[in-house]
């Protein structure tokens, strides 16, 4: 616990700090125990991602990507939505200048991500906060924000808890690319795991962050925009725009909603 | 083994990837927001989150949509292993009802 007593004396040595009150602050608990909180938090969002992890290398493997390639993309890259988009477009060789584009364009949201985090990344020392952000990928980043913003609400000064957050990075990493590469060499004996509903794991991990966000009705309306904005994208413009279109005019909205009286 | 524009290709994704990630961050990492921005920054994740998942809210197989109805209550109502565990049984069950 003595990274514990550490955080707790720092906060008192350090009253120009804009914080409430640091007698306040609840003891600290270990970096070890907030890793293994991490590790544990992340199990049901790492189910959800398993059969996803699988089915992409089964695809990859039939694009004749090797069992090397895979890991490969899957552990630099670290994004599923662009490999799986990637594993589409893939041809031997592959068209690099495409498959880039197609990446950004599906990773955009990212940038709209990493700055929703900053608040909570300002007391680390940025080249802690550049090697965390490589791990921030959709289940990560929800983890992390709606924790941060419970222990802010709990009264911990820094709300962001850096090794609860690789914590959940690290039991997605391995497995995603542990899974990506079992998916290349176990692919043609799979079958269709969609069947068995293992995808609906997806939006369940997604509803269940959206409702610990809740914070009533009026504050839910840029979601709203948000979600028939995406929905109506979706459905009539092709390609990976609607998070963008989405995202963006929620946040429009909210600018309004929040103008000054 | 591995093809040399296979590999210019993976890391042309990794490195668009990690910029996507860093640049909101660099973006706003010394700056401080106005109340207004705070509130739309807020209202961000939330944003993200729905707009990732809109398309399972206009799925044309009504055992999907269904399923996806059981997963919000489950949401509202229980915890994230409990909620992922009703999806997945809700989910593979109403396929095989309803095909």
């Amino acid at each position: 616990m003595e990274a514990s007593v550490a955080d707790y004396t720092d906060s008192m040595d350090s009253p120009a700090d804009n914080v409430i009150s640091p007698a306040a602050e609840p003891v600290a608990p270990s970096r070890a125990a907030e890793f293994g909180r991490g590790l544990r938090e992340a199990t049901p969002v790492v189910m959800g991602t398993l059969p996803y992890a699988l089915v992409l290398g089964a695809q990859a493997s039939q694009k004749g990507l090797s069992p090397l390639e895979m890991p490969l993309m899957a552990g630099l890259n670290f994004a599923g939505g662009s490999e799986f988009a990637a594993i589409e477009l893939w041809t031997s060789p592959p068209q690099l200048l495409l498959i880039a584009t197609i990446t950004l364009l599906i990773n955009s949201r990212h940038i709209l991500m990493g700055a929703a985090l900053t608040p909570f990344l300002q007391h680390l020392p940025k080249r802690q906060a550049l090697a965390a952000l490589f791990l921030m990928c959709d289940e990560t980043w929800a983890l992390g924000l709606a924790d941060a913003r419970r222990r802010a609400a709990a009264g911990h000064r820094h709300g962001f808890s850096l090794p609860y957050y690789f914590g959940t990075g690290t039991a997605l990493y391995v497995v995603w690319v542990t899974f990506t590469t079992l998916g290349t060499l176990i692919g043609p004996i799979l079958g269709n795991v969609r069947d068995y509903g293992f995808d609906m794991a997806f939006p369940a991990v997604f509803l269940v962050l959206i409702a610990g966000m809740w914070q009533g009705v009026r504050a839910a309306r840029p979601w709203l925009v948000s979600l028939i904005v995406a929905a109506l994208t979706y459905l009539l413009v092709p390609g990976a725009w609607y998070v963008a279109a989405g995202a963006l005019t929620g946040m429009a909205a909210a600018w309004f909603w929040a103008r000054p009286e | 083994m591995i093809h040399p524009l296979s590999l210019l290709t993976i890391l042309a994704m990794a490195a668009v990837t990690y910029c996507t990630r860093v640049a909101g961050y660099l973006a706003l990492r010394n700056r401080v927001l106005s109340p207004r921005a705070r509130t739309v920054m807020e209202a961000a994740p939330g944003c993200v989150l729905i707009a990732v998942i809109a398309p399972y809210f206009v799925s044309t197989a009504p055992a999907d949509l269904l399923a996806l109805a059981i997963t919000i209550v489950a949401a509202i109502r229980l915890p994230m292993l409990a909620t992922v565990i009703v999806a997945i049984v809700a989910t593979g069950l109403l396929r095989h009802v309803l095909g």
